[in-house]
C-alpha cells in the first residue's frame, strides 16, 4: 500500500474515533440531572414560564440529536460554548490554560526520556551483573509511587521546611528581582517549575528506562555490534552505537507517553495548584461547569488520538510492512 | 535464577499477606473508630496531636486516628484490587478471546472499541464519571474498570490469534467441538497465564487509579481509603506538619504496588521459562 493511503486510512481512523468519543461525551454529560437551566440559575427560584422561555433560547427544547450537531457544529468552529460559572466563552479560559500545561508537560516528557535512555543503557549494558538487578528494581519503585504523594513530600520537604521552592503556582504575584540571575525573563516561572517537574520525571522516566535497556540487551547480540567490537572501537563508542539502534523503540513510546501523561498532570497540577487544564477539568466538574469540563476532557482526548495517530504515521513510514 | 529475584518475590508475597490479615482484622485491631472525632481530657478535639501513646501515629485535623484510619484502609485497597482485576479481567479476556477467534468484522468492532477505550485519557475520565454518578466506592470501582480492559483485551486478541491455528483446535473443530467449547475449553487455558499476569498488575493499577481519584476530591466520603487521606491532609492545609499523616498513607500504598509487581515479576518468571 502506498503510504499516502495508508496515512489517510489512518487519519480516516482517526477521524471518527474522535466523533464516537465526542458522542460518548455527550451522552456522558447528559446523564447529569438537569439541565443548564437548572444548573445555570438554581433550582425552583425561576418561574417556569421563564425556564421553557430560556430553554427555546437555548435551543434545549429541540431533539438531543440536534443539538448534538450544533454542538458538533460550533466546536469546529472553535465556539465550544459558555462557561457557567465565569460566564465567558469557554475557549478564553481554555486557551491559556492549555499553554500552562504544555510549559510544564514539556520539561516533563524531554527529561523523562532523556534520563530514562542514559540510565537504561547503562543498566542494560551491565546486564546481569548484581547492579543492574538492584538498579532495575530500583528503577521500577518511583513508578509504584502515587505522583501526588510524591508532590505532598516534596512539598513538605524543599517548599515548607527548607523554604527553597514556591509551594505552588505558576508565578508569584508582585514579584521583586533581588540580584541579576533573579531579573532573567522565565526566573519566576522556572523555581516554581522546579519541585512538579521533579516529581512528574520521578514517575513517568521508568517506562522509557525500561523498554530502552530492553532493547539495549536486544540490540548487544547484533551483528553490527560483533562487527562495531571486531574492528576495535572503544567500549564508549560501542555504546554510543549500541544506544543510538534501541533508541527507536523509546521514540515510538514517547508519543504514547505524552498521551498517558494527562492522567499524570491533572494531579501534578492539583498537587502543585499549577492553572493548567487538567487542574481546571477538576474544578469544572466540582462546580458542575459542565461546558469547561466538557471541553476540558475533549482537549484531553483529542490529544491523544492525535499523537497516537503520529506514532501510527511515523512507524508506517520507517516500516513498510506495516501498511499491509 | 539469582536469590535476589526470588528474596524480591517472597517479600512482595509476604507484605501482601499481611496486608490481607490486617483487612480481615481491622476492626479488632485498630485501636480506635477510623470516623470517630477524639476529644483529649478538657473536652477539646485532638487535633493534629503527634505520634503519642495514646495516638501511634498521631492524629488528623478533624481529630481522627490515623493508625485506624491507615488499617482500615487496608480493606479498600483489597476490596478495589479485587473486584477491578476480576471485573478488568472478565471484560478485556472475553473481549480478547471473541476478537481473536471470529476475526472479520467481530474483530474489528471490537478492536474499535478497544482503540476508542485507549483514546480516551484515563484519570480524567474516571474523575468525570465518578463525580456524574456521584461518588461511591462502587461507581469508582466502575469508572476504573470501563477502561481497564483496553490493554488485556489487546494481549489475549494476539494470544488467541495464533492459537486459533494450531494443531489442537483444528483437531478440536473437526471433532465436532462448538465455538463456545473451542474457545472456552481449548484456547482458554493456553490464555489464562498471561490473563492472570496482566490481572496480577491491575490490581496494583486499580488502587493507584482508586487512590487518584480519592485525592482529587472524588472518593466515597463515607469510606477511609489512603488516598482519601492523602486528600483530606492536603486540602485541610497540614501536609507542612503533619508528616505523620501523610507519610503513613502514601508510604503504605507505595509498598502494596511494589510488592504487587514484584510478585507478578515472580509469577512471570515462573510461567514463562524463556525469561530465566
Amino acid at each position: 500500500m502506498a503510504f499516502w493511503l495508508y496515512a489517510a486510512r489512518r487519519a480516516a481512523h482517526t477521524a471518527v474515533t474522535l466523533v464516537l468519543l465526542l458522542v460518548f461525551m455527550y451522552v456522558l454529560f447528559r446523564l447529569v440531572p438537569g439541565d443548564p437551566t437548572t444548573i445555570m440559575l438554581g433550582t425552583g427560584e425561576l418561574p417556569f414560564e421563564a425556564q421553557q422561555r430560556l430553554r427555546e433560547l437555548w435551543g434545549l427544547d429541540r431533539p438531543q440529536w440536534q443539538q448534538f450537531v450544533t454542538y458538533a457544529g460550533n466546536l469546529l468552529t472553535g465556539d465550544l460554548g459558555m462557561s457557567f460559572y465565569f460566564r465567558r466563552p469557554v475557549i478564553e479560559i481554555v486557551w491559556p490554560m492549555l499553554l500552562n500545561t504544555l510549559v510544564l508537560m514539556t520539561p516533563v516528557v524531554v527529561i523523562s526520556i532523556v534520563l530514562g535512555v542514559v540510565i537504561g543503557t547503562w543498566l542494560g549494558w551491565r546486564r546481569g551483573e548484581r547492579i543492574e538487578e538492584i538498579g532495575a528494581i530500583l528503577a521500577l519503585i518511583p513508578r509504584a509511587l502515587p505522583v501526588f504523594w510524591i508532590g505532598i513530600v516534596l512539598l513538605a520537604l524543599f517548599a515548607y521546611e527548607l523554604r527553597w521552592f514556591p509551594i505552588g503556582g505558576m508565578r508569584q504575584a508582585f514579584f521583586f528581582p533581588e540580584t541579576w540571575y533573579q531579573e532573567l525573563p522565565f526566573f519566576d516561572v522556572a523555581r516554581h517549575l522546579v519541585l512538579p517537574v521533579a516529581a512528574g520525571v520521578l514517575t513517568s522516566m521508568a517506562d522509557p528506562l525500561m523498554i530502552q535497556r530492553t532493547a539495549l540487551i536486544e540490540v548487544k547480540h547484533e551483528d553490527f555490534m560483533t562487527h562495531a567490537r571486531a574492528r576495535g572501537l572503544t567500549e564508549r563508542a560501542q555504546r554510543r552505537l549500541a544506544r543510538r539502534t534501541a533508541f527507536l523503540p523509546v521514540l515510538t513510546y514517547s508519543a504514547i507517553m505524552v498521551g498517558f501523561a494527562f492522567g499524570g498532570q491533572v494531579l501534578l497540577e492539583v498537587v502543585f495548584n499549577w492553572p493548567g487544564i487538567g487542574r481546571l477539568m477538576v474544578n469544572s466538574v466540582s462546580q458542575r461547569d459542565y461546558p469547561v469540563a466538557q471541553a476540558t476532557f475533549f482537549l484531553m482526548a483529542a490529544a491523544v488520538v492525535t499523537l497516537n495517530l503520529l506514532v501510527d504515521l511515523a512507524y508506517g513510514w520507517l516500516d513498510p510492512r506495516i501498511r499491509q | 535464577m539469582s536469590p535476589f529475584a526470588s528474596w524480591s518475590g517472597g517479600f512482595g508475597a509476604i507484605f501482601l499477606s499481611l496486608v490481607v490479615l490486617i483487612a480481615v482484622l481491622a476492626p479488632w485491631l485498630s485501636p480506635y473508630d477510623p470516623l470517630v472525632n477524639n476529644f483529649d481530657a478538657a473536652g477539646q478535639l485532638r487535633r493534629l496531636a503527634p505520634p503519642s501513646a495514646a495516638h501511634l501515629l498521631g492524629t488528623t485535623y478533624y481529630g481522627l486516628d490515623v493508625l485506624s484510619q491507615l488499617i482500615h484502609g487496608t480493606r479498600i485497597v483489597l476490596i478495589v484490587g479485587i473486584t477491578c482485576a476480576v471485573l478488568i479481567a472478565l471484560i478485556g479476556t472475553n473481549i480478547g478471546l471473541i476478537a481473536g477467534y471470529y476475526g472479520g468484522r467481530v474483530d474489528t468492532v471490537l478492536m474499535r472499541a478497544t482503540d476508542l477505550a485507549f483514546g480516551v485519557p484515563f484519570i480524567p475520565f474516571a474523575v468525570v464519571l465518578v463525580a456524574l454518578l456521584g461518588p461511591s466506592l462502587w461507581n469508582t470501582i466502575i469508572a476504573i474498570s470501563f477502561l481497564m480492559w483496553r490493554s488485556t483485551a489487546r494481549v489475549i486478541r494476539s494470544q488467541v490469534l495464533s492459537l486459533r491455528e494450531r494443531g489442537f483446535v483444528k483437531a478440536a473443530r473437526i471433532a465436532g467441538a462448538s465455538d463456545m467449547r473451542i474457545l472456552y475449553v481449548h484456547i482458554f487455558p493456553n490464555v489464562l497465564p498471561m490473563a492472570l499476569l496482566y490481572v496480577s498488575f491491575d490490581i496494583a493499577w486499580a488502587v493507584l487509579a482508586e487512590a487518584s481519584i480519592s485525592f482529587l476530591g472524588f472518593g466515597d466520603p463515607h469510606q477511609t481509603s489512603w488516598g482519601q487521606m492523602l486528600y483530606l491532609a492536603y486540602v485541610s492545609g497540614s501536609i507542612r506538619q503533619a508528616w505523620w499523616w501523610t507519610v503513613p498513607p502514601g508510604a503504605a500504598l507505595s509498598l502494596f504496588v511494589i510488592a504487587v509487581f514484584l510478585v507478578g515479576r515472580e509469577y512471570e518468571r515462573l510461567a514463562n521459562p524463556r525469561l530465566r
